[in-house]
């Protein structure tokens, strides 16, 4: 069997040892992502508080540490942004007029206001001047192995399941065209993010 | 990772002929090996589907307003509860997938019991720590 892999139209052993790499490989981009997103004091925009379903339809934000207001407030200095002066239970409108009746949204971001957004900590990251090309290389990896490595799995199992052979093979066709569709707008989302 | 099944057949070997006609659902004896290769692969289905969902709010990282709107989202009650069970399936899957790739790549026992245990231990402990503040800011909401 070990001399034949890879040779033969019917092997799939470069599949099967890359699934094994990129299972790998995600482990360690996924200890790498949690924190970032849910643990450090200063990156996670998700953070540990919890709003309710009329909170967030007010526009009601997560709290964020002082750590992150600290360097929400210097990434402002350097884009000549307004400083934020709350850092609790911050509401942000998101659809009427504001008290200096512009409209929130695309074209006025909540990153224009006073208060932190998530949008500001993701930007800490995604919209750095030095260090973005290296977190959205790094989201672009992750984005590629998880794919690859969710879909592969996925077809396994429907390998394994679905007994028609039309059927089977329609199935993984179809699922590909989801996981390159995916790779698409999340390769886009990450890339034009913060630009 | 031995598999046995209630025809005999090798792992992930499907069914043909008249094993197909005598058992046209898939049957499974249910050991412990064989429990955790069937929570690696519905782990691994939830976790695909959670990733379709993720990638698709990915958009709205193009959209300030609409990407604070989505992270509030993610603050309500009922997502911190998922995101407690989304670590404990991410946790499960990457364990038993390092469990996996040592037998493969090591040529260590599927019968490695100790090998199992320890990576339960440790997964017992990445889910307590990891889940702990989300649980922490539940029990806090709710009593307040």
């Amino acid at each position: 069997m070990a001399t034949t892999y890879g040779k033969g139209s019917q092997s799939s052993a470069v599949q099967w040892f890359a699934h094994r790499i990129t299972g790998t490989f995600l482990v360690f981009l996924l200890i790498t992502h949690f924190w970032v997103q849910h643990y450090s004091r200063v990156t996670a925009s998700v953070s540990h508080s919890v709003i309710s379903a009329d909170g967030a339809h007010a526009g009601e934000l997560p709290e964020y540490s002082e750590e992150a207001e600290a360097a929400v407030r210097a990434a402002r200095t350097r884009t000549g942004g307004p400083q934020p002066e709350r850092s609790r239970a911050v509401t942000v409108a998101f659809q009427g007029e504001r008290s200096d009746g512009t409209a929130p949204g695309p074209t006025h971001p909540p990153a224009e206001t006073d208060a932190i957004t998530p949008y500001d900590v993701l930007m800490l990251r995604l919209g750095d001047p030095v260090y973005a090309v290296l977190w959205k290389g790094f989201n672009l990896l992750f984005l590629l192995f998880a794919l690859h490595h969710g879909f592969y799995g996925l077809n396994n199992i429907m390998t394994d399941y679905i007994r028609n052979d039309l059927l089977r093979a329609g199935a993984s066709a179809l699922s590909w065209t989801i996981a390159l569709v995916l790779f698409v707008i999340g390769a886009y989302a990450v890339i034009v993010a913060g630009l | 990772m031995a598999v046995v099944t209630d025809t005999a057949l090798p792992l992930s070997a499907p069914m043909l002929g008249a094993d197909v006609e005598a058992h046209p659902v898939q049957r499974y004896r249910i050991r412990v090996g064989m429990f955790a290769w069937m929570l690696h692969r519905l782990t691994g289905l939830a976790l695909v589907g959670y990733l379709v969902i993720h990638i698709w709010g990915l958009k709205s990282i193009t959209n300030p307003a609409a990407y604070n709107a989505l992270i509030a989202s993610y603050h309500g009650p009922l997502y911190k509860v998922g995101e407690f069970l989304l670590l404990g399936a991410v946790v499960y899957h990457a364990l038993n997938g390092m469990r996996i790739v040592l037998i493969d790549f090591m040529g260590w026992s599927p019968n490695q019991q100790k090998l199992f245990w320890t990576l339960g231990a440790v997964a017992a402990v990445l889910f307590a720590v990891g889940g702990y503040p989300s649980i922490a800011a539940l029990v806090d909401y709710f009593s307040h």
